[in-house]
């Protein structure tokens, strides 16, 4: 703005000032979006976190303030420990395997090869379908006597049925299964739109050179990616950790609370036990966690 | 800036919305807010009681208002903070003892004695405890549901069983049969992380005598080991823990992967509608297994709740929610409204009549008698956190993570955790006492 500023004639000081008003109203759609839909619902999540919210309180206003109360009792509580080190499970499982899978795909479709552009249709095909659908198709998927203990019984790889989401232990890898390969699309738009962005004859000089495939992607596809690894990693981060859909299409933070993520586990608080202020407190502590993720992968950025 | 064009332009807007406010001032709105969903047999019925009472009374406009089932809670909680509570309210029963504490509800007792007491004795005992507190009446249950087994006849005839079971021993000898003879299972039932688990639990527990408060007793670990021995022995499906809603169950039934199932009476409004019960041409309802022979199924009840909101002061406004609530809670309005949407009448002698009318809503109707209402045999208000509590513990145990024995301890000490020990104690009694007094 400012160099365009110089080119043209400055009437004055005070026209200047004038300009800068102009603008700040210009902000102002903006600036209001911000404070009513993002800045007042998150402080009042806030004061709702720190005071003993239920629906009786919540109606007659008599909602006492608890302090950090609510925060205390939930680190103190089993379940929500468990959600947390599942939150943290899930998380990093799903980036680490979308985030390969997603590259390694891109890598490969960055060549020409037959039926290439209907695969890579294909390869969408998990993004474009509604939750609600490939929930539903993995609650199945996953079950007792679903398909896929179908298949390994029908191979005779197992002898009974592997119980995917009806025990203690494997409810939350079962889910994370399922995020990986909602979330592999993603990840593959993104490094592969990247790709394309590097120059043909930086790869093409490298193999003259004698560089072998590995050498190409470790010392040139992936520096010159850097920017959009880092990306595609913050985006999968934040949309991650606050899946919601999915669990609770599939065993509703279940079987006996094994599988919770934050956000299963806070609209539970809310709307089975009517338990708003605990809901609340998981909602911040989620919004932490976003926080202090992006802010890491921030400073990596920042390190190039 | 040309401000006064801005100006000019506020005030035609204020001078158009005034007009058109106006137009609309000479009416009297009333407003009924439900959850029945807008195609189904229940809301035709209000939408046609709306029609002919605009039709009388030209001044009076009456909005039927459709809120999904997830949203009304959180809808009259904005309602209510805000006053801004339609005239007719509408929650299903677990809520209302919430409701009326937290004020949503007008008090009607005045109503109801100008009325005629005979139409509040008329309604079952349950269903008049839920919704009033000390003599004094906030609402009307004006219909009902609860659970009994359905069972395929011929399936049951492929297995070599004349009769549905009558006791837990007959259900899962009759389950073993079928097993060996048709290699499915027997018994299909719900224990999903959510009040549909709980509730498909308790005819278990209390029918044994157990109750929510007191988990830790040997009745309901004796309920809650009949049915984990259930799905260990292969009789009844693991995956219900994992069931989306009692729907599934039903949808097993249907395709003859379960030969019985625990579910409900609304269930021939949605997915046993006559094209289908026809289609099967086998399905039979009798009354739930009991522990021993000669108990009784006790079941709890379902079903929804219609009061007047708080805010309601207009006395025109109020005459017409309250000729509404007159009508559907009438003997003959409760009856027709029930035969349209497939529920039970909470009214005895509406029962008697529907009865005659349907013959295989006969089990639900007998069990509906002395069904319980669920918030006043689960600790009032707590009930929600009491509920949640029970399935997690069914949950736990139903998938080997926890015996029945330590599940239900766990449960227990939970439970009695959420009140002080004087409101424990005088719920736990309550409880026991509207339990012992159904098994009589």
């Amino acid at each position: 703005m400012t160099k365009r500023g110089g080119a043209l004639p400055l009437p004055g000081r005070m026209s200047v000032m004038k300009g800068t008003k102009v603008a700040y109203f210009f902000l102002l759609p903006a600036l209001l979006y911000v404070l009513f839909f993002g800045l007042y619902p998150l402080l009042y999540n806030v004061s709702l976190s720190l005071r003993d919210v239920t629906f009786i309180t919540y109606i007659q206003g008599t909602a006492r303030f608890v302090g950090f109360g609510n925060y205390r009792e939930l680190f103190a509580n089993p379940i929500f420990q468990r959600t947390f080190s599942n939150t943290l499970l899930f998380t990093g499982l799903s980036i680490l395997f979308q985030f390969t899978i997603g590259f390694l795909l891109a890598l490969l479709f960055n060549r020409s090869f037959p039926l290439k552009g209907v695969l890579q249709s294909l390869i969408m095909v998990p993004w474009v379908l509604p939750i609600i659908v490939s929930g539903s198709f993995f609650r199945w998927f996953f079950s007792d006597n679903g398909m896929l203990n179908g298949f390994l019984l029908a191979f005779r790889l197992i002898e009974r049925p592997i119980p995917w989401i009806t025990s203690g232990h494997l409810p939350i890898f079962s889910v994370t299964m399922a995020n990986i390969w909602l979330g592999i699309p993603f990840n593959f738009v993104l490094l592969y739109t990247g790709l394309q962005g590097i120059p043909e004859e930086l790869l093409e000089s490298a193999e003259i050179d004698g560089a072998t495939g590995w050498q190409k992607v470790r010392f040139i596809i992936t520096p010159l990616l850097r920017p959009v690894i880092l990306a595609t990693l913050t985006l999968g981060c934040i949309f991650t950790v606050k899946v919601f859909d999915l669990v609770w299409i599939i065993t509703q933070g279940g079987p006996g609370d094994v599988s919770h993520l934050f956000s299963t586990l806070s609209y539970s608080l809310a709307f089975n036990k009517l338990h708003f202020g605990k809901a609340s407190a998981v909602l911040i502590v989620m919004v932490l966690v976003v926080a202090l993720l992006t802010a890491l992968l921030n400073l990596f950025q920042r390190e190039v | 800036m040309r401000w006064y064009r801005l100006l000019g332009i506020v005030v035609l807007l204020g001078f158009f919305l005034a007009a058109f406010g106006g137009a609309y001032a000479q009416k009297v709105t009333v407003t009924i807010q439900d959850y029945f969903d807008p195609a189904g047999g229940m809301a035709k019925f209000v939408d046609r009681w709306a029609e002919e009472y605009m039709k009388k009374n030209p001044d009076v406009e009456v909005k039927h208002v459709y809120i999904p089932f997830a949203q009304l809670l959180p809808t009259i909680l904005q309602q209510a903070l805000t006053g801004t509570l339609p005239e007719v309210v509408m929650a299903d029963n677990p809520w209302v003892p919430n409701l009326i504490k937290a004020g949503v509800y007008l008090d009607i007792t005045d109503k109801v004695k100008e009325w005629g007491w005979e139409n509040w004795e008329d309604f079952f005992k349950g269903h008049r405890d839920l919704t009033s507190v000390d003599g004094k009446i906030y609402a009307f249950q004006v219909t009902t549901n609860n659970l009994a087994l359905f069972y395929r006849k011929s399936l049951l005839e492929k297995a070599g069983i004349p009769e549905p079971p009558k006791t837990w021993a007959e259900l899962k000898e009759v389950s073993a049969k079928i097993k060996e003879a048709l290699g499915i299972y027997g018994f299909g039932f719900c224990a999903t992380a959510s009040e549909e688990g709980t509730w498909q639990f308790e005819p278990f527990l209390w029918s044994n005598g157990g109750s929510l408060l007191e988990l830790d007793q040997k009745e309901a670990v004796e309920a809650l080991s009949f049915l984990v021995e259930m799905v260990e022995k292969g009789y009844t499906p693991r995956d219900v823990v994992n069931v989306s809603g009692q729907g599934d169950v039903t949808q097993w039934f249907i395709n003859g992967e379960v030969a019985m199932m625990e579910n409900g009476n609304w269930e021939f409004g949605w997915h046993l509608t006559p094209d289908v019960l026809e289609k099967l041409g086998d399905v039979g309802v009798a009354a739930l297994p009991v522990p021993k022979e000669g108990a009784k199924p006790i079941v709890p009840f379902g079903g929804e709740c219609y009061g007047i909101g708080a805010n309601t002061k207009d006395p025109k406004k109020l005459a017409v929610a309250w000729e509404f609530l007159s009508f559907i809670a009438s003997a003959d309005g409760m009856l027709a409204a029930n035969l349209e949407h497939g529920g039970l009448p909470t009214r005895a002698s509406a029962a008697e009549k529907i009865a005659a009318q349907k013959p295989i809503l006969a089990p639900f109707l007998e069990q509906a008698r002395y069904a319980l209402p669920r918030p006043l045999v689960g600790g009032f208000e707590k009930y929600p956190d009491v509920s949640s509590t029970v399935w997690t513990a069914m949950q736990r145990a139903l998938t080997g993570m926890k015996t029945p024995e330590e599940a239900l301890k766990e449960a227990a000490e939970a439970i009695r955790g959420l009140f002080s020990p004087e409101e424990y104690e005088a719920y736990r009694k309550q409880a026991r006492e509207l339990i012992a007094a159904a098994a009589q």
